[in-house]
């Protein structure tokens, strides 16, 4: 019984599949150009006159060009909200076609640069839009906005923190932080005081001069001789440690509620 | 009647008298020969016993060719947007020399890690090809001579030769230990003084037929003027010897055309412009061992200070005199002419 059902289902499942996948079924172009040259020049015949037949050595061709063998020319775009490392709302861009389609046109982020296009984004004002100062500008925020940075300061000799401290402590983590983009709290941080070692607070960078964010520094007291060093906390960037003033409470918390 | 096979021998007559035999011809060689014969057609196969690798030793070639290339170049990152950026995605700074010095004297600062008068190093690297694609600069060693001269902290004694004693006293003045003629060579022969003592020997030409002698001595250490220790003027000799930056370009065992000086041109507490000055002078004799090819021989600079692990990079090419090359390439025929049937 159920041998005949199955006999009787199957050329029907079959149909249906036929109907359903009719997509699939239509036939793409090809897109393949290959450019030939004659080997052998065909006869010439005279004005007006039928033309000659061509021989088989008129067939012989040689390969000048393969344009699979091409590199795919990007697109040409007009980006419409900021998009962090290639530019801001009104940049032209040209990318690659994946990332074109996928992460630009598709989301709508960005229109083809066609005539009308650039007529039209041409004098866009940005009123809702972020707007930031560089294509890059962004991802440097956020990336730092997340770290603690460790301040390294000596264990035995007297210092209050400034800004080139700071400075020299990015650089050392291979961040480019120069000493007037960066402005630290108005109450002084005097050392060396093994109450504040392992305290945090947090200081404002400016980047190109416009956008302002918040780091996280973290004091450290180093000593020069090997045998005073204190021992190393491992990880210690993973767990947020006390705040050396308690109204970086409020910043604190805004930064968290952005991650 | 039963035949009798048996061994035929020179002066078998008694047998020959008493049994008749079928003699088999045995032209054997003496008991032995072929084995050693054979033996010797045998190719020895030496054992070869698995000697005991440690587990981080082992696949050595495969962790050497999984190590990062030494030779950086980041020409093709882009050159950084903003002032304030992640250095990793960028091209390297090039630092004017005066920074990199300022940005080695902040980390070294009494606030921080309290070290104003460590060593600043230069690191240079060097690209080791030779004329030849497969053939490589060999490793050299150095004393490079300076303007501003600094604590080394090495020991270097000197021993001069020479026949006129205005070039001994000359050489005494210098720095040099001991200074003297061929009665000087008589005690070294002697056994009076050791040469072992000295870790250089310099010498003027008109003694060089007395100090021959000493050659086997000196091996190595014998006065020429390929490393500079014969010469006319001893204190210039001395002084460079005494003061000068030793260094050493060694290539890497496994990329054999990177090559790296590691030298210390003087403390952080010095001036500024003597640091530059005795960097441009260390450039300059390296560059001095350049092979004759295309290309650069100096890839890149970096200006290094312990403890701090910070490296600087700094335009070598500031310091590099570039002469003029009005000299014609000589361009060889590569079979582009008549061909000739032979």
């Amino acid at each position: 019984m159920w041998k005949s059902l199955i006999r009787t289902i199957t050329p029907l499942s079959k149909t249906t599949n036929c109907l359903l996948s009719a997509e699939t079924s239509i036939q793409q172009q090809l897109r393949t150009t290959f450019i030939l040259k004659r080997r052998i020049n065909p006869p010439l015949s005279k004005k007006g006159g039928p033309p000659k037949k061509l021989r088989t050595r008129n067939y012989l061709y040689e390969l000048v060009k393969d344009t699979n063998c091409d590199k795919q020319a990007n697109i040409d775009l007009i980006l419409t909200s900021y998009v962090d490392g290639l530019g801001n709302v009104g940049d032209r861009v040209s990318v690659k076609s994946y990332q074109a389609y996928d992460q630009l046109l598709l989301p709508g982020l960005a229109v083809y640069a066609t005539p009308e296009n650039l007529e039209k984004y041409k004098d866009v004002e940005v009123k809702d839009m972020k707007v930031y100062s560089s294509s890059t500008a962004l991802g440097v925020m956020q990336v730092l906005s997340k770290i603690t940075l460790s301040v390294v300061m000596n264990k035995d000799s007297p210092w209050t923190i400034q800004p080139w401290h700071i400075s020299a402590s990015f650089r050392k983590c291979c961040y480019m932080v120069p000493e007037y983009a960066i402005s630290i709290p108005e109450k002084p941080i005097k050392g060396p005081n093994l109450d504040i070692e392992g305290k945090e607070f947090y200081i404002t960078v400016t980047i190109n001069k416009t956008e302002q964010f918040k780091v996280r520094c973290r004091i450290h007291h180093w000593s020069t001789n090997i045998r005073e060093r204190l021992p190393y906390e491992e990880g210690f960037w993973k767990v947020p440690g006390e705040l050396l003033f308690p109204e970086d409470e409020e910043i604190a918390k805004a930064q968290s509620q952005n991650k | 009647m039963f035949s009798i096979v048996s061994k035929l021998r020179p002066n078998s007559s008694f047998f020959s008298l008493t049994k008749t035999f079928i003699s088999e011809r045995n032209y054997a060689a003496r008991k032995g020969t072929r084995e050693r014969k054979q033996k010797k057609k045998t190719k020895k196969e030496v054992e070869v016993k698995a000697k005991f690798i440690p587990h981080n030793q082992r696949n050595k070639d495969a962790l050497l060719a999984a190590r990062p290339i030494l030779k950086v170049d980041d020409s093709a990152r882009p050159l950084p947007f903003d002032d304030v950026y992640i250095m990793k995605y960028y091209r390297w700074k090039v630092y004017p020399f005066h920074e990199a010095v300022e940005s080695h004297r902040q980390t070294h600062h009494p606030d921080m890690y309290n070290e104003p008068n460590s060593n600043l190093l230069a690191r240079i690297e060097l690209n080791m090809q030779g004329e030849k694609v497969t053939r490589f600069v060999e490793d050299f060693s150095r004393i490079a001579a300076i303007p501003h001269k600094f604590e080394h902290g090495d020991e270097r004694a000197i021993i001069a030769f020479s026949k006129t004693a205005s070039v001994r006293q000359e050489a005494l003045d210098a720095g040099a230990q001991l200074a003297g003629g061929v009665d000087l060579i008589k005690q070294i022969q002697n056994g009076g003084v050791s040469l072992q003592n000295f870790q250089y020997i310099i010498a003027h030409p008109d003694i060089l037929p007395e100090l021959v002698p000493l050659r086997g001595v000196m091996k190595r250490r014998f006065p020429n003027p390929k490393m500079g220790t014969l010469a006319v003027d001893l204190t210039g000799v001395t002084e460079r010897l005494l003061h000068g930056i030793s260094y050493s370009a060694k290539k890497d065992e496994h990329e054999k055309d990177f090559g790296l000086v590691e030298a210390v041109v003087g403390t952080l507490d010095m001036d500024s412009r003597c640091l530059e000055e005795n960097f441009a002078a260390l450039v300059q004799d390296v560059y001095r061992m350049k092979p004759k090819r295309e290309g650069t021989f100096i890839s890149r600079c970096l200006l290094v200070s312990p403890p701090s692990s910070e490296k600087f990079k700094v335009d070598h090419e500031l310091y590099i005199e570039v002469k003029d090359d009005n000299t014609q390439k000589d361009v060889e025929d590569d079979g582009e002419g008549e061909r000739v049937a032979l």
